[in-house]
């Protein structure tokens, strides 16, 4: 267990308007290739170029299952690993395609209490300059710090 | 923007909604959850939560052991693939059957696929063990669109997973827009 393990985000420090660390994946096609892979999506427009131009792509892009991955990866960075996703909700648009630098941002946008659990929803962004990738919101549940609250 | 109203192909269409897609029932996982498609997927995303892989870490926390990530749900169902054959299939891992909503709009020249939305919910994490089945039930198709792509209809389907026998650990909402390329769009 090391020191970085340990980093939480206690939820009475969490306030709306709180605006998470952004996060730049600078997508290479190796990149969209591991992600595709890792999450076992196989369609050839996400690891071989030229099947991907000639459907009407620039390049490879990233697969949907990737951007859900790194989502959840932003969020959980930040929120530390006793976050549980309850959810990631996203709309799909430009294109995740190697040399353009994905800017993940994300916004807390409301904050509950539910028994023994705080509920927190970070609406998020991931942006290249093509335009929006992907923008959507995440919730996410941690458990309450008795402490505070 | 919607173009008049049902068409003969949306009509024909109306059948699939509220249907399952998983005639023969729900696909199973190839796998249990577990630790190397674990460690393959964290690596990928150079994802450090110590509750994916650290044993002794994870048990300290609530999940009580080690958890898989959550965005790995439809990971998990993914069929095996039949890399022979993919270009000739336009992309696919398998084969598609017809008898399905998809497979009719892209033989009435609807052949362009566009994802627009995805909403992923989580019950419960995964853990190593846990053996997978996902069913596909179409919830909506939408009026014949025109869209800056071309003409076309946004399909959405709810695909559920369980553990065992009905025990729900998530749920993933998807919609596409199936288009046809060229067709009179707006703008153009």
């Amino acid at each position: 267990m090391t020191k970085e393990h340990t980093g939480s985000q206690p939820p009475s420090e969490i306030a709306v308007g709180d605006e998470l660390p952004p996060f730049d994946l600078r997508v290479s096609p190796t990149v969209i290739v591991a992600g595709a892979i890792a999450s076992r999506d196989f369609m050839p427009v996400h690891h071989d170029r030229d099947f991907a131009v000639a459907q009407g792509a620039p390049d490879i892009f990233m697969n949907i299952l990737t951007t859900n991955g790194y989502v959840s990866r932003f969020v959980t960075d930040w929120a530390g690993p006793e976050a549980m996703l309850r959810s990631i909700s996203i709309r799909l648009g430009a294109p995740a395609v190697p040399g353009k630098t994905l800017r993940f941002t994300g916004q807390v946008a409301s904050k509950s209490v539910d028994q023994d659990e705080c509920i927190v929803e970070v609406a998020i962004r991931a942006a290249n300059d093509l335009g929006d990738h992907a923008t959507g919101s995440v919730i996410v549940s941690l458990p309450l710090d008795h402490a505070a609250l | 923007m919607t173009d008049g109203g049902l068409d003969p192909l949306r009509a024909g269409l109306e059948e699939w909604i509220g249907k399952s897609l998983s005639a023969s029932g729900p696909a199973v996982a190839p796998d249990e959850v577990n630790l190397p498609m674990i460690r393959h997927w964290v690596d990928a995303f150079g994802d450090r939560n110590p509750v994916y892989l650290d044993e002794a870490y994870a048990r300290s926390t609530r999940f009580g052991g080690i958890a898989a990530p959550p965005a790995m749900l439809q990971t998990w169902t993914m069929g095996r693939p039949q890399i022979q054959g993919i270009a000739e299939r336009g992309g696919s891992a398998g084969e598609i059957g017809s008898d399905n909503p998809i497979s009719v709009l892209s033989a009435a020249g609807y052949t362009g696929t566009l994802a627009t939305n995805s909403d992923l919910e989580f019950e419960r994490y995964l853990r190593p063990g846990d053996r997978l089945e996902s069913s596909i039930v179409v919830e909506s198709i939408s009026d014949r669109k025109n869209t800056a792509l071309g003409f076309g209809y946004f399909v959405t389907w709810v695909t559920t997973y369980t553990v065992g026998p009905g025990e729900v650990v998530g749920r993933q909402r998807f919609r596409i827009l199936k288009f046809k390329p060229g067709s009179d769009a707006v703008g153009s």
